[in-house]
């Protein structure tokens, strides 16, 4: 099953440590076939709203900014337990935050 | 609140390769290592509730485990001296996995022991969850890697992994096969074989990356995989690939198999059978198929895998290329293959060019044929229904299929089950609904030919005495012109009844023997047989039904050895105390049961080699076989038949 894991921008400044951190795990997630996808958002996006026949185009930010969402992570695990595992050794990695993990049906 | 059991399974998954592997380099026993790595998981559970989940939880199951490990080598006291070593080795190094993968598929293993295994060790996988998906039940399983671990241990694979690479990669594809060959909703479970082989899959593909074929394997089993939504119907029908609805693949698995075959291409060298199999794979996902590469692709890999599926593959490609004849050539020496005998695709696709060529009688024939064969009820159904669109003038005469049922029908239930074996066998390769009179005697003997390729002639002869039968009963003699009954070899003649196989036969058997041969009376009447009704002096008894001459004659007295009543034939000993027999097959002299069937059949065959029938019937042996026929060689008397058809009830017991 895939879940997409988003992480909130934290208040963290990343070091050379994160970096070095986070390439490794990424890579090591890669190679196991586990990480499907992932990449960074500009935490300034936009919002497109349609109602009836009209549809509205905003520019951001809308949030404040360690409430943007940072980065996102599509992952294909067995089980809830393993993506929880995997989101762990994330957290570890980032130091404190928040992340919203849902599970992604179909294609 | 953290559920600990879970969150312990969910490490061992994931980790379970590197811990097993790491703990095989100091143990050289698969079986060993993975103990060594549960008892590491069950301390997790203990301690874990207390200390909390560990930053690297990996890590500290490799720690402990090893921890254990070494003890355990040090109690062994034989290698005491390296023990402080090995506490300090470094961390696992990556190889220990590869080096995992290549014992757990090595080729001293059974290849369904070492899928097993592999989705053990390398996967992470329960017994329990391998034998949902294997559909067999968890003890099988749990044997079944057991006794792969024993043989590993025994045959010291665990020193010497095989290194061939291809043996690993076909494991995989075999877990991946065996989870795509699924079909229906209720095998989703073993869907996820398939996404265990991709991860086994990209495991290799890192650790192994300068090996063209794992890249080439993964980018297979990736755009495969891609289409496992799009490739059923909403009731389980298989959709063709070309009909498949394209939105409902999925891009990014494409994607990863797009780059998956850029890293065999890096790797370089000659293209093997997964690197082909990708490449047709890639061809597929194309919006317009270049079938013309398809088949180029495919004459490659016939070269490397000469099989009769990947042949019947290029014919279908061929077809798509250059027309439906050129691929119908191609499919013309499959014919005769006795490995695609039972094979329904083979009928499908020629009918599927038949159709193409216009040709629709022959068509129908061949659909109906794959319908026949087919195992799946919904491919069955498809087929069926493919074959009733076709526009087909009816006056086809008689089907097969039908014609035998009607031919059986009145026969004997042992004459129709015995005829059926061999007319069954016929019609499903033959096709149900194929008219009798478009069958050709060159075909039958085909037929003839893939089922029964290498039969005693006895049998030959019972299946051709069957057709031939059958076509004469059908108005069709002909049909089984080129079929005819093979010489049987020499059998038991005169010589081989001189000389007994076992020992000298004893009174008894001569007496039956001989009695048999000269009276031709059935087996049960004779062995029925009581002292009191025979008549000596006339060489008959029961009313001169049965008759004998001077060789039995000769040899009675001393068989009945002054016995007035009772049985005539007895058997060696007395009844046990469990099986009392019936009064009138008890000899009340000596207390023992009348001479059974089976026994007197089983010394029979014994002491001559020959069964009661064929020495009864020997009528020449009896002139020459001294021990037992009568001294003027008169004993040579006509023969009825004492058949298989003797009633149960007549068999003494």
């Amino acid at each position: 099953m895939r879940y997409l894991m988003m992480q909130k921008a934290g208040d963290a400044e990343p070091d050379e440590k994160l970096y070095a951190d986070m390439a490794a795990f990424v890579e090591e997630l890669t190679a196991s076939g586990v990480l499907l996808a992932t990449g960074g958002l500009d935490p300034v996006g936009f919002k497109m709203t349609s109602a009836g026949d009209e549809i509205t185009v905003t520019d951001g930010p809308f949030t404040e900014a360690k409430e943007a969402i940072g980065g996102f992570a599509l992952i294909e695990v067995r089980s809830k337990e393993e993506a929880i595992e995997l989101c762990r050794r994330f957290r570890r990695i980032v130091g404190d935050g928040e992340s919203l993990i849902h599970q992604v049906y179909g294609p | 609140m953290t559920n600990f059991p879970a969150t312990v399974g969910a490490v061992w998954k994931q980790e379970s390769a590197r811990i097993v592997g790491g703990l095989l380099r100091l143990v050289h026993d698969v079986g060993r290592a993975e103990e060594l790595a549960q008892d590491a998981l069950v301390a997790a559970l203990e301690q874990w509730p207390a200390t909390g989940i560990p930053d690297n939880p990996g890590a500290w199951l490799m720690t402990t485990a090893r921890r254990r490990a070494v003890d355990d080598i040090r109690r062994a006291r034989t290698r005491e001296r390296l023990a402080p070593d090995l506490a300090r080795r470094p961390e696992p190094a990556e190889d220990d996995v590869l080096r995992l993968m290549f014992t757990s598929c090595h080729p001293v293993l059974p290849a369904e022991a070492r899928a097993a295994l592999t989705l053990r060790v390398v996967a992470g996988l329960s017994p329990a969850e391998i034998a949902r998906a294997f559909l067999v039940g968890e003890q099988v399983i749990t044997q079944r890697i057991a006794a792969a671990k024993r043989t590993l241990a025994e045959s010291g694979a665990a020193y010497e992994p095989s290194g061939q690479l291809s043996s690993v990669l076909e494991v995989v594809y075999l877990i991946f096969n065996e989870g795509y060959a699924a079909t229906s909703g209720a095998d989703l479970i073993r869907a996820d074989l398939c996404l265990e082989a991709l991860r086994l899959g990209r495991m290799l593909a890192k650790l192994a990356p300068a090996q063209a074929e794992v890249h080439g394997l993964v980018a297979l089993m990736e755009i495969q995989q891609s289409r496992s939504a799009a490739r059923t119907g909403p009731a389980g029908e298989p959709i063709p690939l070309h009909e498949q609805n394209r939105g409902r693949w999925d891009q990014l698995l494409i994607r990863r198999g797009f780059a998956a075959m850029l890293r065999a291409r890096e790797a370089g060298g000659p293209a093997g059978p997964y690197v082909l199999q990708a490449a047709i794979a890639v061809c597929h996902t194309a919006d317009k198929t270049d079938w013309v590469r398809i088949s180029s692709l495919y004459e490659s890999l016939e070269r490397l895998l000469p099989t009769p599926v990947v042949r019947l593959n290029r014919a279908v490609a061929v077809a798509f290329a250059y027309g439906p004849q050129a691929g119908l050539d191609l499919l013309d020496e499959l014919h005769a293959d006795p490995r695609m005998a039972g094979y329904h695709l083979l009928p499908g696709v020629r009918g599927d060019l038949l159709i193409r060529l216009g040709r629709a009688a022959e068509a129908r024939g061949e659909l109906e044929r794959a319908a026949t064969l087919a195992h799946n009820t919904a491919e069955r159904d498809f087929l069926r229904r493919r074959a009733a669109a076709l526009d087909v003038p009816e006056d086809q005469g008689r089907p097969l299929g039908p014609a035998v049922a009607e031919y059986l029908g009145p026969l004997r239930p042992a004459t129709a089950r015995a005829y059926g074996q061999t007319l069954h066998r016929v019609v499903r390769l033959a096709g149900d609904r194929t008219p009798v009179a478009s069958l050709t005697s060159e075909r039958l003997a085909e037929i003839f030919a893939l089922c029964w390729p290498e039969v005693s002639p006895r049998t030959w002869n019972r299946h051709v005495a069957a057709i031939r039968s059958f076509t004469t009963w059908a108005g069709e003699p002909s049909l089984a012109a080129a079929l005819q009954p093979r010489p049987l070899p020499a059998t038991l003649g005169a010589a081989s009844l001189s000389e007994p196989v076992g020992a000298v036969p004893a009174l008894r058997e001569r007496v039956l023997w001989c009695l048999l041969r000269e009276s031709g009376a059935k087996v049960g009447a004779v062995l029925a047989l009581n002292v009191e009704e025979l008549n000596l002096d006339d060489r008959s008894a029961r009313d001169a039904t049965i008759v004998w001459r001077s060789g039995t004659a000769a040899l009675l007295p001393e068989l009945i050895a002054g016995r007035t009543r009772g049985p005539l034939f007895l058997a060696g000993r007395r009844p046990g105390p469990g099986r009392p027999p019936a009064a009138a097959d008890l000899c009340p002299e000596t207390g023992r049961r009348r001479l059974s069937y089976e026994r007197a059949a089983y010394l029979c065959k014994r002491l001559t080699g020959h069964t009661l029938l064929q020495v009864q019937r020997q009528s020449a042996v009896s002139s020459d076989w001294s021990r037992c026929s009568a001294a003027d060689g008169s004993a040579t008397i006509e023969l009825t038949a004492i058949d298989a058809a003797l009633p149960d009830g007549a068999i003494p017991t």
